[in-house]
């Protein structure tokens, strides 16, 4: 394999098929998005009411090499112009996970470049600097999705502190659960911000669970909502749902503003699917202008899964861990690499 | 990339021609090389670490043993299913990224093709039958022919009692083959007389030996074209539980 000096023109091919997204993106130097295609397989799932592993997978063995022909074409670039490869090798779907991994290493082969295994939750906190580099660290990154709820402080590329996360469900599992209850549709969190639209956030006045330090807690939550609508048959589920997510937001954004105070962050930053639910980009903004630090929304199409965070962790990756062996696997359960502070 | 396929590198005269076959249907991993019909270097490990871990290092010492470097094969062939899914879509995505970014053909075969080939000298019908696991199995029915076999019975999956259905239905001698015959050998016999030859694997060697005989004829496919045989449809149990697991 051809030796890499990692830097601003080095070329990374990023790779993305944890769970229900097909992603591929061109990266040059780390930041600068050259090309990102993310085809969503949301309507092969709805009809379930979630992910099915099977069916993910082989959609993602269907759309794999088109996807990644689409971004090297919107790139612009020959592909001889790509320097390394990174792929997400976890956590995620197991038989989703293989064929980014199977995909990318084969890729790598073939262009004789090196191959980068990049951990998709480490990924999402990069998808903030992605898009304003001139964020400064330390920064308290709101991880907040379908399989996640994080606060994490980033002191430092690959220095990461996990502040608070949650006991019990995740956010977006939250959205999902109670969309479904409401039968408002597959996914819940898009479904809910646009229902809530329509309704009274002071309606109902849900309880706000408040765990212990910076952890969170959903599943109370969710059953008051459950038990609400069984009490009030005739309730309107715009109110349901404006409630239900002011009693959400309200609680994540309490809980990253204190985080951002107690470790004196420069600011705080959105990632994940939930990231881009419109009430929680609003009341965030708010929030840190009023405490004078700075409040980063990525755009949405960033906050959602994506190949080039991928891309661009993964340039991060190889600049300072150099490249990943070929005999590594998909590794579904992989946790953020955390201090030991 | 994309785009209309050149000829093959070594299609005509000089060089011989180089396949590289991938095979990961079932518990096995083989990759194996050939080079105008000659097998020339061929890999398989039948247990140990799972199949993404094992397939791209073999690639590369299976070429590294060879002297062949990846640009200059011809053709990848890669073995289509039916089998384990999660271990058919390693082989299927290694196989159709390297034939993209190569810019070359693919050859499809399928698991069933390549355990009956290599008993194309048999004087019985070879049915090959593959463990599908959830008490079913896939099999194919494959008659022999000068310089190989044919299939008769198209690929089929269901129970043990459907295979024994299907055997008392044609009443031929027939020869069982497979990870799915060594399973439920004794069953099988219960119902149907036959013999079999135990412990035969799908293998990456037959594999490159019938895409060569493809590959003359240039009977290949763009990478694109290249389909998984699930023969199942997938299995729709979602759980909140794997889900939670992702972010
Ligand atoms: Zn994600």
């Amino acid at each position: 394999m051809r030796e890499l000096t990692v830097g601003p023109d080095t070329v990374v091919l990023g790779i993305e098929t944890s769970c229900d997204e097909t992603a591929a993106a061109i990266v040059m130097g780390g930041t600068d998005i050259v090309s990102s295609v993310v085809s969503s397989q949301i309507d092969l799932h709805a009809e379930f009411g979630g992910v099915v592993p099977e069916i993910a997978s082989r959609a993602h063995l269907e759309m794999l090499n088109p996807v990644v022909a689409r971004a090297i074409v919107e790139a612009g670039v020959d592909e001889s112009r790509i320097d390394a490869i990174a792929c997400t090798i976890g956590p995620g779907l197991i038989g989703a996970l293989l064929v980014g991994v199977s995909g990318a290493k084969a890729y790598s082969l073939a262009w004789d470049v090196p191959f980068v295994g990049v951990n998709h939750l480490e990924a999402h906190l990069y998808s903030a600097l992605l898009e304003d580099p001139s964020l400064e660290l330390p920064l308290v990154v709101l991880l907040v999705s379908g399989g996640h709820t994080m606060l994490v402080e980033m002191r430092d590329h690959g220095a990461y502190r996990l502040l608070g996360q949650t006991i019990d469900d995740a956010a977006g599992e939250a959205f999902d659960k109670v969309a479904r209850f409401l039968g408002l549709g597959y996914p819940g969190g898009p479904a809910i911000d646009a229902v809530a639209l329509h309704g009274d956030p002071e309606a109902i006045r849900f309880p706000r669970a408040v765990p212990e330090g910076l952890d969170f807690s959903f599943s109370g939550l969710k059953t008051a909502v459950v038990n609400y609508v069984r009490a009030h048959p005739d309730v309107s589920s715009a109110d349901v749902a404006a409630s239900f997510q002011a009693a959400v937001v309200d609680v994540l954004v309490t809980k990253a503003r204190r985080a951002a105070r107690e470790i004196g962050a420069t600011g705080i930053a959105l990632g994940g699917g939930v990231a881009a639910n419109s009430l929680l980009r609003e009341e965030l903004l708010g929030a840190c202008a009023e405490d004078g630090i700075r409040g980063f929304l990525p755009s949405r199409a960033m906050c959602t899964d994506n190949a080039a965070m991928i891309a661009s962790c993964g340039w991060y990756r190889l600049r300072s861990d150099g490249a990943t062996p070929l005999d590594v696997g998909a590794l579904p359960n992989l946790r953020l690499p955390l201090l030991a502070s | 990339m994309g785009g209309a396929l050149g000829a093959p590198r070594g299609g005509d005269g000089g060089v011989a021609m180089l396949i590289l076959g991938i095979e990961t249907a079932t518990d096995q991993v083989g990759v194996a090389l050939s080079a105008g019909g000659a097998v020339v270097a061929s890999f398989e490990v039948a247990r140990g670490r799972r199949h993404a871990e094992t397939l791209a290092p073999a690639i590369e010492f299976v070429c590294r043993q060879a002297e062949v470097r990846l640009d200059e094969l011809a053709v990848v062939a890669v073995d289509v299913g039916p089998g384990l899914f999660t271990g058919m879509r390693v082989g299927l995505a290694t196989a159709t990224s390297l034939a993209q970014a190569l810019r070359i053909p693919m050859i499809g075969r399928s698991s069933l093709d390549l355990l009956a080939f290599p008993c194309r000298h048999a004087d019985r019908v070879v049915v090959p039958v593959i463990d599908a696991r959830k008490g079913e199995v896939f099999w194919a029915m494959y008659r022999q022919v000068p310089g190989g076999v044919q299939r008769v019975v198209e690929p089929t999956v269901g129970s043990v009692d459907d295979l024994v259905a299907d055997l008392l239905a044609r009443s031929e001698e027939v020869l069982l083959v497979g990870d799915g015959a060594d399973r439920y050998l004794e069953e099988i016999q219960q119902g149907y007389r036959c013999e079999s030859i135990d412990g035969a694997r799908p293998s990456a060697v037959p594999l490159v030996q019938l895409a060569h005989a493809q590959a003359l004829r240039e009977d290949w496919v763009n990478p694109r074209e290249i389909e998984p045989i699930y023969l199942r449809p997938p299995d729709a149990q979602i759980s909140w539980v794997t889900r939670r697991e992702r972010p």
